[in-house]
């Protein structure tokens, strides 16, 4: 009698820690989405409605013609083009030369295998600023590229990045080694293996791998401007730059420009979620 | 006689197999070099080349063209004795990281464990606060300076909705950096994922354990959740730190290193030396102050981690 009064309080309890977490996770969520709406709905307005006390939740007008009048002065077009003449090519090689480094950590044999992995971890820890400025020197005094996406892409082409390398290395280690040894029984090499084998069950490491790269590239503000001069080859990143300079307080413009930005990293965040969140569960575990 | 040559034959078969494991050790080197061939380029020219590269430059003077002059140790000593900015730069940074590592860690870890808990539409919730870090920066500090703006923005009409005066967030000395580290506390979801990982896997026969011996939320937050979880807080620690030390977007999108000298990180220091002034050995050797900078704040994270990370059954 008295033990299930005991249980039944204790019931109550939890739920009552549910409810409240909950409703704490809600107001949460509500303060971090809080500063995006705010921009959506400055992009909305005029300025006149924008420099207003005290202001308005709401915009009075929805004015979605704010966007094509911003679009006369911000080229977002041939910037998202730019943007994505670097970024495809470069998350596509990331992604295959990560994954080929990461298999052959996982589970070929080879000699200098320890010493070249320490050397994979090691450059975790090695800043990209710190190598900056000889990089720099190597592609415009060497390479003569200058003004080009090319020194922006071809890094990728080399490994996609130390921490790409070893996601995919902890992700293949989970696969049963039977399925390569069944394999490669019935006649099938590495590439082989790593290609019909490895490849389709790691879909969520490489789709992991694609979004970080992504949004590596997507932020790097610094290179795309040491690399970049000529407007015409302008990223969405250069541009939103050079955009605040030239308009500085007409911040409806202002704000078309920033919120058109975000879309294209929210659709391949929407597309990639699932898998994202699942490679990113992998990697924690084993750290 | 028959024993012997069964003997033979094995000894025959032992010794096929031995040639045919060699030669599939063979491949399996030729096939791991092939696969690597990218890595390796990349870690020899894109990463531990131009590290020799930057300590080498910084004992020289040189402007980009000429031959380079040797100085030694004379722009660490100019850097530290002469520069304007330099040693500001570093107190800067470090203030920042300070606030920004602290900040997302603790933010992260928060929505963590609420996003942990039994709660309905949660891969809604999980995408929403993840969302921040796939806006790109440049983008986001843009937005947010209309937020921080001093008359008409956000965050001051919410402050004078609880009766609190005007403050210049981006425009003033001393709230810049916190107001830049709100934002990165902002931007932090990945470590939200990490966590997240992290909960999932802290074993639940040690919480019913505990519940049945009595103990209350509190403790089981304190004395199982947190010690399991010492692993992943050290290595997002690790990785946040090594992230912030190299801060240097927020100076370029948004406040040029001010007001004043307040904002002006380490990077963009580096950045301005090498890129507007052409002094590429000279910034060389920022960059490999920062390097030092970063090893140092990383060893000593190392060396603490035995006193506080809990670690089950070791390594794996």
């Amino acid at each position: 009698m008295k033990k299930s009064a005991s249980i039944k309080s204790r019931k109550r309890q939890q739920r009552i820690a549910d409810s409240s977490a909950f409703a704490v996770l809600i107001l949460l969520a509500l303060i971090a989405m809080l500063p995006i709406y705010w921009i959506f709905r400055s992009s909305l307005m005029t300025n006149n409605e924008l420099f207003a006390w005290p202001p308005k939740l709401l915009p009075p007008n929805w004015l979605f013609s704010n966007y094509s009048a911003a679009l006369e002065y911000f080229p977002f077009w041939k910037y998202l083009k730019n943007t994505m003449i670097i970024i495809v090519p470069s998350v596509l090689a990331g992604t295959i030369t990560a994954t080929m480094g990461g298999y052959a950590f996982a589970r070929l044999r080879f000699a200098g295998k320890k010493f070249l992995f320490t050397l994979v971890i090691g450059s975790m820890f090695l800043p990209t600023m710190v190598t900056l400025i000889p990089l720099y020197i190597m592609w415009t005094n060497l390479f003569h590229l200058s003004d080009s996406f090319l020194p922006l892409i071809l890094p990728y082409f080399c490994g996609g990045g130390a921490f790409n390398i070893f996601l995919v290395r902890q992700f293949v280690s989970t696969i049963p080694r039977e399925l390569d040894e069944a394999a490669m029984i019935d006649g099938a090499g590495f590439f082989r293996i790593l290609s019909s084998i490895i490849v389709p069950a790691i879909k969520s490491a490489m789709i992991t791998v694609a979004m970080l790269l992504f949004v590596q590239m997507w932020n790097d503000l610094l290179q795309q401007m040491i690399y970049i001069n000529s407007s015409e080859k302008f990223t969405i990143a250069i541009g939103l730059s050079q955009f605040k300079g030239s308009l500085k307080s007409d911040w409806s413009a202002i704000m078309c420009a920033t919120c058109m930005s975000f879309v294209p990293g929210i659709i391949i965040y929407l597309i990639g979620q699932r898998y994202f969140v699942e490679g990113i569960v992998m990697t924690g575990m084993k750290n | 006689m028959s024993t012997t040559k069964t003997s033979v034959k094995q000894q025959r078969a032992a010794l096929r197999k031995a040639a045919r494991n060699n030669k599939l050790l063979r491949s399996e080197n030729r096939a791991a070099y092939i696969l690597l061939i990218p890595s390796i380029i990349g870690l020899i020219f894109l990463t531990y080349v131009p590290l020799v590269e930057v300590l080498g430059l910084s004992l020289f003077d040189w402007r980009g063209v000429g031959t380079p002059n040797f100085v030694g140790l004379g722009n660490y000593i100019r850097l530290f004795t002469k520069d304007p900015y330099f040693v500001d730069s570093i107190k800067v940074t470090i203030f920042y990281s300070i606030l920004a590592v602290f900040g997302s860690i603790i933010y992260s870890f928060i929505v963590a464990l609420l996003l942990n808990r039994k709660i309905p539409a949660r891969g809604f919730f999980r995408a929403l606060f993840y969302l921040p870090y796939v806006l790109p920066a440049m983008a986001v500090y843009l937005g947010w300076n209309w937020l921080y703006e001093t008359n008409y923005g956000l965050f001051n009409y919410l402050l004078s909705l609880i009766g609190v005066d005007k403050v210049m967030f981006i425009a003033s000395k001393d709230m810049v950096v916190p107001s830049l580290a709100l934002i990165a506390i902002w931007l932090s979801g990945n470590l939200i994922v990490i966590f997240l990982a992290g909960l999932q896997n802290v074993p639940r026969v040690y919480q019913e354990a505990a519940e049945i011996d009595g103990a209350n939320a509190w403790n089981r937050f304190w004395n199982i959740t947190v010690p399991c979880m010492t692993p992943i807080i050290f290595y997002n620690l690790i990785m946040s730190l090594v992230t912030n030390l190299q801060v240097v977007t927020p100076a370029l999108a948004l406040t040029n290193g001010g007001p004043g000298n307040s904002s002006r990180f380490i990077s963009y220091v580096m950045y301005q030396y090498a890129f507007k002034d052409g002094k590429f050995s000279y910034a060389c050797a920022i960059s490999f102050v920062l390097f030092l900078l970063i090893a140092a704040f990383s060893s000593l994270l190392f060396l603490s981690s035995s006193s506080w990370v809990y670690s089950e059954g070791g390594n794996d």
